[in-house]
């Protein structure tokens, strides 16, 4: 795999969707976003659910506006109701300088709701043909980047899935792509191994550090969490390292260029091609729009058996278990848990797999299953608490 | 003839790919699914739980996918199982209380 055809924006960056984002900046406003969004194909509505005050989510605000600037996104349409603090310049702004076409409009101002939908609806329209005269073409592989994440692991996730999607994304960065990976909280055990990895101990220190605010944020006194649960070890998981590196099997085995942060004054991209680390989340909706926001173009997502998915960057999904596997699963690596299959054989299957959906064929469920634009953030407020402060 | 497969070259455990029981004879295959070895089991071991593939001395390092898993706490027999009675955590240990419940759910037999 050397080159894809893909949709280029016009600041470089390689699209392999060509997608109209509709923000609903205020969620009293996705009603009307999700009435305009029903009437301009390849639109997707992304919508802040959380407030519609700007102070303690600029985090939150920032994935949204970097999630815009995503290269699968073609341009946007910006939605505010009126009353709340997010002027939409906030985000209209960036996502121009992006060099992406984008409009606004604030329900208040155009009279209502419906009158926000007629016009809103026109104007979506003549941003998506605007779009659609882009047309794909050849570019390098080095525009790919590609995020890797896990979800509903099982034993079979360390075996079979998590192995053979190490192995491509070995191959991928070989040839000259990027991917990132995330989940910090479950790579809790593997510091020597990702200081062993990390191209300096600058980055080594980083990662270090971005792992025990994890663990100070999600390892709270009185409070539930299983880093290791009972049934991780009746299926075979002795120790937390063997957890920790099952789950770090999918980065493969390449150097750490760095960690990529996510807080509320920075969302760090790649400065060159190769394997990162970054701040994405071990939730799987916030993880989709964390991979979005960094700027991948879709993501392989090992699994027991379910079935992931986000909107705007297509999910590639992974399972190596035969009782729980059906067809929302793009690649089969149940045969690595028969010994009738190799983690190389699958392996390429997953790079096969990758070439199509970049070159425009769906993945397995995309546009089937709806998933949510989820937008996650750290708590301001607790990070003060807890005294972590972004550096 | 049940499977087990050992990741990594310098894997002295391999991860069983079903239930096996013990005096059973178990295929071991590498990645690749090369015949890497035959071993008996000393024990019975579930699917996706560790058997030995060397012997181990008392404090060895464990190694799965060429990294170090933790390390054994007693010495250990090729055939016999890997696992919370026989392994501990270089990073953070599973308090015993827990440990102890998982020996009893799982049924392990501690001295074969």
């Amino acid at each position: 795999m050397k080159h894809f055809q893909g949709y280029l924006r016009s600041n470089g960056t390689v699209g392999i969707r060509n997608l109209l984002l509709i923000i609903a900046v205020d969620e009293c406003a996705e009603g009307i976003a999700r009435a305009i969004s029903d009437k301009v194909t390849n639109s997707v509505v992304l919508t802040n659910y959380n407030t519609c005050m700007y102070g303690g989510n600029e985090e939150m605000i920032a994935t949204l506006i970097n999630a815009a600037c995503n290269p699968n996104v073609g341009g946007a349409l910006v939605i505010t109701m009126g009353c709340g603090s997010i002027n939409p310049t906030i985000i209209t702004t960036p996502i121009a300088a992006c060099g992406k076409p984008v409009e606004s409009l604030t329900c208040i101002k155009s009279q209502g709701t419906r009158s926000t939908i007629r016009e809103g609806t026109e104007k979506a329209q003549a941003i998506a043909d605007e779009i659609n005269r882009v047309e794909r073409v050849e570019v390098p592989v080095s525009q790919l980047f590609v995020g890797v994440k896990c979800g509903g692991s099982d034993t079979t996730s360390g075996i079979a899935s998590n192995p053979s999607v190490g192995r491509a994304v070995d191959k991928l960065i070989d040839n000259g792509a990027s991917a990132v990976a995330g989940e910090l909280l479950e790579l809790l055990g593997c510091e020597d191994v990702l200081r062993q990895r990390s191209i300096n101990d600058q980055v080594a220190n980083n990662i270090e550090r971005l792992i025990q605010e994890e663990e100070k944020r999600w390892h709270v006194a009185g409070t539930d969490l299983e880093t290791m649960s009972v049934g991780n070890s009746i299926g075979g998981l002795t120790t937390l390292e063997e957890k920790s590196l099952g789950a770090l099997a999918k980065t493969g085995s390449r150097p750490i260029q760095d960690i990529l942060k996510i807080n509320a004054k920075q969302i760090d991209k790649p400065k060159q091609p190769g394997l990162y680390l970054s701040e994405t989340t071990m939730l799987c909706g916030g993880a989709g729009m964390h991979f979005a926001a960094l700027g991948c173009q879709v993501i392989l997502w090992t699994t027991g058996g379910a079935g992931f998915n986000n909107p705007i960057v297509p999910v590639i999904r992974v399972s190596g278990n035969p009782a729980l596997i059906n067809d929302d699963i793009d690649v089969d690596a149940t045969g690595i848990m028969s010994g009738t299959d190799s983690i190389e054989a699958v392996s390429e299957r997953i790079l096969n797999s990758l070439n199509n959906v970049i070159n425009g064929e769906p993945t397995a469920i995309e546009e089937i299953g709806y998933a949510y634009c989820t937008l996650y953030q750290k708590d301001q407020r607790v990070e003060k608490l807890l005294g972590i402060e972004p550096k | 003839m049940n499977k087990a497969i050992r990741l990594n070259a310098a894997d002295n455990v391999a991860t069983l790919l079903a239930d096996a029981h013990k005096g059973e004879q178990i295929h071991v295959i590498s990645a690749s699914n090369g015949l890497e070895g035959i071993i008996t089991l000393l024990q019975d071991i579930p699917f996706g739980n560790k058997v030995a593939w060397q012997p181990m001395q008392k404090g060895q390092t464990v190694i799965k996918g060429s990294f170090s898993i933790g390390k054994s706490i007693k010495p250990i027999a090729t055939g016999q199982m890997v696992h919370v009675h026989n392994v501990r955590s270089q990073k953070l240990d599973i308090p015993t209380a827990i440990i102890q419940q998982i020996i009893q759910q799982m049924n392990i037999q501690e001295d074969v």
